[in-house]
């Protein structure tokens, strides 16, 4: 089976790709594991930030619908339950499919399988009611189920910080939030709602030990200083869950069997493979987009994609040069002002130096 | 007095004038006037929009922080509900001789009804005084982020700024100070799939000079499970930098290779009809 395009993702920047690649003619077939695509999107019941350009003020599950109406209206083909386990030479791609493997040899192909939540080693951590923030979100926000009364939040960036506010409103206790810096990571606004509810941060603090014999019953912290736990300020306190939000990774399995450069950015969550200004990595016809491309939010995977759909579109011919070049100024514009101020800087600086390496390899 | 935004988790009073500004005595008394409490640089500004007055602006780049021009402002709250950081208000020191209101954004149910005498917090979350609700708008437009107005004594209005959610928890968080019991850090499980240690990680490290994941993966058979060291692979990197004094772009991941998700070898051979298997 041949295929102009396969995206490989249907998150934020697989589903904003193939609906630009779409758009302006281009055959493009989206693969998703999941039985729904939209990826993280359908989780995110908060107002998104940016600008009106990136559906600012609209909530994330709001965009993800938006999204999806419009891969339908412009013939994106989409395989849902739909895996791909490994890419081979001439962009052939593995698709396990309805208990089956079908080959899908594709001209072009986008890799947007987003990240991975980082794991934490602690005594403890292999009990249940141990989970990824991410995994807690899914179960208030997709599943409707509570995961428990009394939850304590490990790290303090957006991600660890918007969930807690989630199960909040879903009816949970967040008895605090611990950060092991000395500062809390995520956006002064997000932290504020937590606060006037009255959730206590723990900075300078991790989680030492979750106890219990079947599942979680108490959470165990204590003072981290120089990557240590110092010992004798442990605090005990009954929780029945332990969120962990220490950061995510890209994931980029894909990519590597692909043989696309890989470099380490520490910014952008550690591995992660190198693409030029166009999201085109070393191997010709492979692009990536999203968190796969570098750990940041929903808004710039989106436009990630729009810039990887635009740039496939254009070198295979269904775009004219000058009309290339405007609409990747226009995205590239968006980019750099969603990566301003002192919390985009570090990404804009990281991603800079992903460009220049992906453009000299 | 605070900390400031970073380590209180809210913004000091000094951060709000400096990012924000700060209506006069003279303003407040002409009526409700908005107040943002945004005093970070984030890429954000849907308050800009939201205004029919156009009395807030944020500009370029849209990292500025919103600057509200309280001649401008009719205090009308649109802007409240269309923050996505929750951070503006409404202040009417006018409402009464000896009473102000607050105006709020308010995401959690049950929603209050007018009327209501509710407890009042501060930005920390913490009991100021009783507040009354004395109006709950919640229509379509706001994409349920209810604004709340809420009464409260004249000189609590600086510090007030939420009510307690309605089905907060009765009982208090307690945190005992313990010592701790739990097992010791080598029997702890790292590789779930597997069920491999980090004693024996660290022992791969030690006697064998294991040195990347792919290393250890092949000595001890962390990351060879189903998860295909999703999970450890970095829990991995993380003990063999422990154990060496290595960067972490100094050890490198485990290499992947198709399959990357668990497959049966009747799917790979397309036993299924429509499967290929030209491969």
């Amino acid at each position: 089976m041949k295929k102009e395009v396969v995206i490989i993702g249907g998150g934020p920047a697989g589903l904003a790709a193939a609906i630009e690649a779409a758009k302006c003619g281009a055959q493009v077939l989206l693969i998703d594991e999941n039985k729904r695509p939209g990826g993280q999107l359908f989780k995110q019941i908060h107002k998104f930030f940016g600008s009106k350009a990136h559906n600012a003020g609209i909530r994330g599950i709001d965009i993800g619908r938006q999204l999806l109406k419009e891969t339908e209206e412009c013939g994106v083909e989409v395989w849902l339950d739909s895996a791909v386990i490994g890419l081979f030479a001439d962009k052939k791609v593995a698709v396990l499919r309805n208990g089956t493997t079908v080959t899908v040899e594709a001209e072009k192909i986008l890799i947007c399988t987003g990240g991975a939540e980082n794991p934490l080693r602690f005594p403890g951590w292999t009990l249940p009611g141990v989970m990824g923030a991410g995994a807690a979100q899914t179960m208030i926000n997709v599943n409707r189920v509570l995961p428990g009364k009394r939850v304590l939040m490990v790290g303090s960036g957006n991600v660890g910080v918007i969930v807690a506010y989630q199960l909040l409103q879903a009816g949970a206790n967040v008895v605090g939030i611990v950060e092991g810096m000395p500062k809390i990571g995520a956006y002064g606004v997000h932290a504020a709602k937590l606060r006037r509810a009255g959730v206590p941060f723990f900075l300078g603090h991790t989680i030492a030990e979750a106890k219990g014999t079947e599942k979680v019953e108490k959470a165990v912290i204590a003072k981290f200083e120089n990557g240590q736990i110092v010992k004798g300020t442990e605090l005990e306190t009954e929780v029945d869950v332990i969120c962990i939000a220490v950061g995510l990774r890209p994931l980029s399995e894909l990519a590597q069997m692909a043989g696309v450069q890989h470099d380490f950015i520490p910014e952008l969550g550690g591995w992660m493979p190198l693409h030029d200004g166009d999201m085109e990595t070393n191997v010709p016809g492979i692009y990536v987009a999203g968190d796969t491309a570098g750990v940041e939010e929903a808004n710039t995977a989106m436009d990630e994609g729009r810039l990887a759909g635009v740039s496939i579109a254009h070198t295979l011919g269904y775009l004219k040069d000058e009309e290339t070049v405007q609409k990747k100024n226009e995205i590239k514009d968006r980019l750099n002002a969603l990566r301003q101020g002192p919390f985009g800087e570090r990404r804009l600086n990281a991603k800079q130096r992903v460009i220049e390496k992906g453009e000299a390899v | 007095m605070g900390n400031g935004v970073i380590i209180d988790g809210f913004p000091s009073m000094e951060e709000i004038k400096k990012a924000n500004g700060w209506p006069t005595e003279k303003r407040f008394a002409k009526g409700p006037v908005a107040i943002a409490e945004c005093v970070q640089e984030i890429p954000c500004n849907p308050c800009e929009g939201a205004c029919p007055s156009h009395a807030i602006c944020v500009g370029q780049p849209i990292t500025n922080t919103p600057q509200v021009d309280r001649e401008k402002c009719t205090g009308c709250g649109l802007c409240v509900a269309a923050c996505s950081g929750l951070a503006i208000f409404v202040i009417d020191k006018t409402y009464s001789e000896t009473e102000a209101t607050v105006s709020f954004p308010f995401e959690y149910l049950p929603l209050p009804e007018p009327g209501d005498k509710v407890e009042a917090l501060t930005r920390g979350g913490e009991y100021r005084c009783e507040g009354t609700i004395v109006r709950v708008m919640n229509p379509k437009r706001n994409d349920h982020t209810a604004v709340v107005t809420m009464a409260v004594p004249k000189e609590y209005i600086d510090d007030v700024r939420t009510m307690k959610r309605l089905n907060a928890p009765k009982e208090e968080t307690v945190f005992e100070p313990v010592i701790p019991d739990g097992p010791i850090d080598d029997d702890v499980i790292v590789c779930r799939c597997e069920e491999i240690t980090a004693g024996e990680i660290r022992k791969a490290v030690r006697e064998y000079k294991g040195e990347s994941v792919t290393e250890i993966k092949r000595r001890v058979r962390a990351g060879m499970g189903l998860c295909q060291g999703r999970t450890c692979g970095k829990l991995v990197t993380r003990i063999i930098q422990e154990e060496t004094g290595k960067k972490p772009n100094e050890i490198l991941p485990s290499t992947d290779r198709p399959p990357v998700r668990a497959v049966t070898f009747g799917e790979l051979a397309g036993a299924k009809e429509g499967g290929c298997g030209d491969e």
